[in-house]
């Protein structure tokens, strides 16, 4: 066997170099698999290889980069996609040839120099999240981009991508990166909030929460103040209607909601900018995890669709296992500490580590875990889009499946037509929305919203469109050298 | 106010770049720093748009962070590249609209 890797982590994000620099360090061999150049996920991006920043900015996640780069063990894939587990008996199992050794998976990865696969003994799945994408008449503009992707182009690539900004959603995070915009001399027109103000004052059970986790508050206290010494208005209770231009994004309609949110018909206003951001929350990228057959639970505050996991971060899949956003959008706080939890699980099920030994080294960690949860339960709650808000915003013409073009009118006539339809999967056959390049990653939770309106029926009953290899597009030509490279070694 | 009649042009700010080097986009010489994306080069130049959906509308960055695949470009003759993740090095060869 040529690939000497115990363990496979996916993802290099907070959770992902928590997990592979403790393997690492309990004497584990360590691949980690990531689609961008450099670690860090996106809330840790680094500027490009040969860029540094103009600022004395202090780093984000400086301390966990460093401890990832000095821990022993580590072998890094970057610029790699990782698009397929098998050895798990879920679904088509035998995609990429006849079973893995005993005790091994085996992982389909494309990378620059082509595919290939890896057979560690286990996982560590830590893909992190992507904004949750809100569809309303006009959102596939150019010009309109999530607000974690602006925030990208600012922090990660020095790129301010437009001149006047509006930023509209319901996340905290719309303040922090209106903050940055201004702070790098954009004009920010408007902050739109989904929510009535009185919704998102702490309660005292907020409070409570808060103890231990200051800094994520006061994060949120600067970025508000520096807008109002910017004199970026930030208004609540009010939600992008639509966005206009031809054949580009030239402006937006913002409108007022009740107190259901709900838009108020008569509140509209059209505001001029060429950049709309929106940030209405995260959704766990669940793909890969799906496809190996983990078992999930709809959890609708925090993100969706999440993996079922045990107290060592094990999920129903025996080798596999999962950290950060994929168990719950959390932040990068709890997905650090969560790594490492899954990095202590999974040295036990090496042998690398007694069960005392282990749970002593958990302690620390678990007390930590569960101040981060009560924060982030309290926080999320109080910032999770409502459903009925949500299909509001969408018109019968409204794409809601981009890559296919599919609009809700498609969708809901589908459904009327077949009211024996009731399941994510059955309207994708029939509209084709989820099948194009990004494999249902941009639609399928405004798809699941709209067939849980029509047909009346919960989540649990629609369930996800169903993940399948490979997860993301990646050229024939690496499937075939994945499934060579087997052939060769068997 | 008057800014709103300028044409939106994206502005590289915060980070020092190595040298500018050219790449070749839909046929014509376009400047951008290596190791940078190749959507923040297209942005850069002002190419808001960097394909087009089958019914003929464009299609742009969106999620940048290789989720959505909405800003899929030609890289060398690679149909389907995410330019938010591509990165420029000198020549690349980047060809926008529907992949052929």
């Amino acid at each position: 066997m040529s690939n000497p890797t115990d363990v496979v982590v996916v993802g290099a994000g907070p959770a992902g170099l928590a997990a592979a620099a403790t393997l690492g360090r309990h004497g584990a061999r360590v691949t980690v698999v990531d689609e961008q150049q450099r670690p860090g996920g996106q809330i840790y991006r680094q500027p490009p290889t040969g860029h540094t920043r103009t600022g004395r900015r202090t780093e984000a996640g400086r301390a966990l980069l460093a401890e990832a780069a000095a821990a022993p063990h580590l072998d890094w894939l970057p610029d790699t996609v990782a698009w397929g587990v098998f050895g798990t008996r879920a679904g088509l199992d035998d995609y990429a040839g006849p079973a893995p050794a005993p005790g091994r998976l085996r992982l389909g990865v494309h990378t620059p120099d082509g595919g290939r696969t890896l057979e560690p003994a286990a996982l560590v799945l830590t893909a992190g999240a992507y904004d949750l994408p809100v569809p309303f008449p006009g959102w596939t503009l150019p010009g309109v981009l999530t607000a974690g992707g602006v925030q990208t182009f600012l922090k990660a690539q020095g790129l301010l991508p437009g001149r006047r900004f509006v930023l509209a959603g319901g996340h905290p995070l719309l303040l922090v990166v209106a903050a940055q915009l201004v702070a790098a001399g954009a004009h920010v027109v408007e902050v739109a909030f989904s929510q009535h103000l009185r919704t998102l004052l702490p309660g005292p059970r907020d409070l409570a929460a808060a103890v231990g986790n200051a800094a994520k508050l006061a994060e949120g206290a600067a970025a508000l103040r520096h807008l109002r010494r910017a004199r970026v208005p930030v208004r609540f209770g009010t939600v992008i209607r639509a966005a206009h231009g031809d054949p580009e994004l030239d402006g937006v309609v913002l409108s007022r909601v009740d107190a259901a949110g709900l838009p108020v018909p008569g509140t509209e206003r059209t505001v001029a900018c060429d950049v709309l951001a929106l940030g209405y929350g995260f959704v766990p990228s669940t793909e890969l995890a799906r496809q190996a057959g983990c078992a999930v639970a709809w959890r609708p505050a925090e993100g969706g669709w999440i993996v079922d996991h045990d107290d060592w971060m094990r999920t129903s899949v025996p080798g596999i296992s999962v950290a950060g956003e994929l168990t719950g959008v959390a932040g990068a706080e709890q997905a650090e500490v969560e790594g490492r939890l899954a990095a202590y699980g999974t040295l036990q099920t090496l042998g690398l580590l007694d069960a005392d030994r282990a749970a002593a080294l958990a302690r620390p960690v678990r007390r930590i875990l569960a101040r981060r949860r009560r924060f982030a339960a309290a926080v999320l709650s109080r910032f999770a889009p409502d459903p009925a808000a949500l299909n509001a915003l969408v018109t019968d013409d409204t794409v809601l499946c981009r890559c296919e073009e599919v609009t809700a009118g498609d969708i809901r006539r589908a459904l009327c037509d077949h009211p024996h339809l009731g399941t994510a999967n059955a309207v994708k056959l029939l509209t084709r929305a989820g099948m194009g390049l990004c494999q249902g990653r941009s639609c399928q939770p405004a798809v699941c919203r709209l067939i849980a309106e029509q047909t009346g029926r919960s989540p649990e009953q629609i369930g996800a469109f169903t993940a399948q290899p490979p997860v993301k597009p990646v050229p024939l030509a690496s499937l075939a050298a994945a499934a060579r490279q087997h052939d060769d070694q068997g | 106010m008057s800014d709103t009649a300028t044409p939106a042009r994206p502005t590289r700010t915060g980070l020092h770049r190595p040298d500018p080097t050219t790449i070749m986009v839909d046929g014509e010489p376009v400047t951008a720093h290596p190791g940078e994306s190749l959507a923040t080069a297209l942005l850069a130049a002002g190419r808001r748009t960097t394909g087009e959906t089958t019914s003929g509308a464009g299609k742009a960055p969106y999620c940048n962070m290789g989720v959505c695949f909405e800003c899929v470009v030609t890289v060398d003759g690679q149909p389907f590249q995410r330019s938010c993740l591509i990165r420029v090095r000198p020549g690349l060869i980047v060809q926008t609209g529907p992949a052929r």
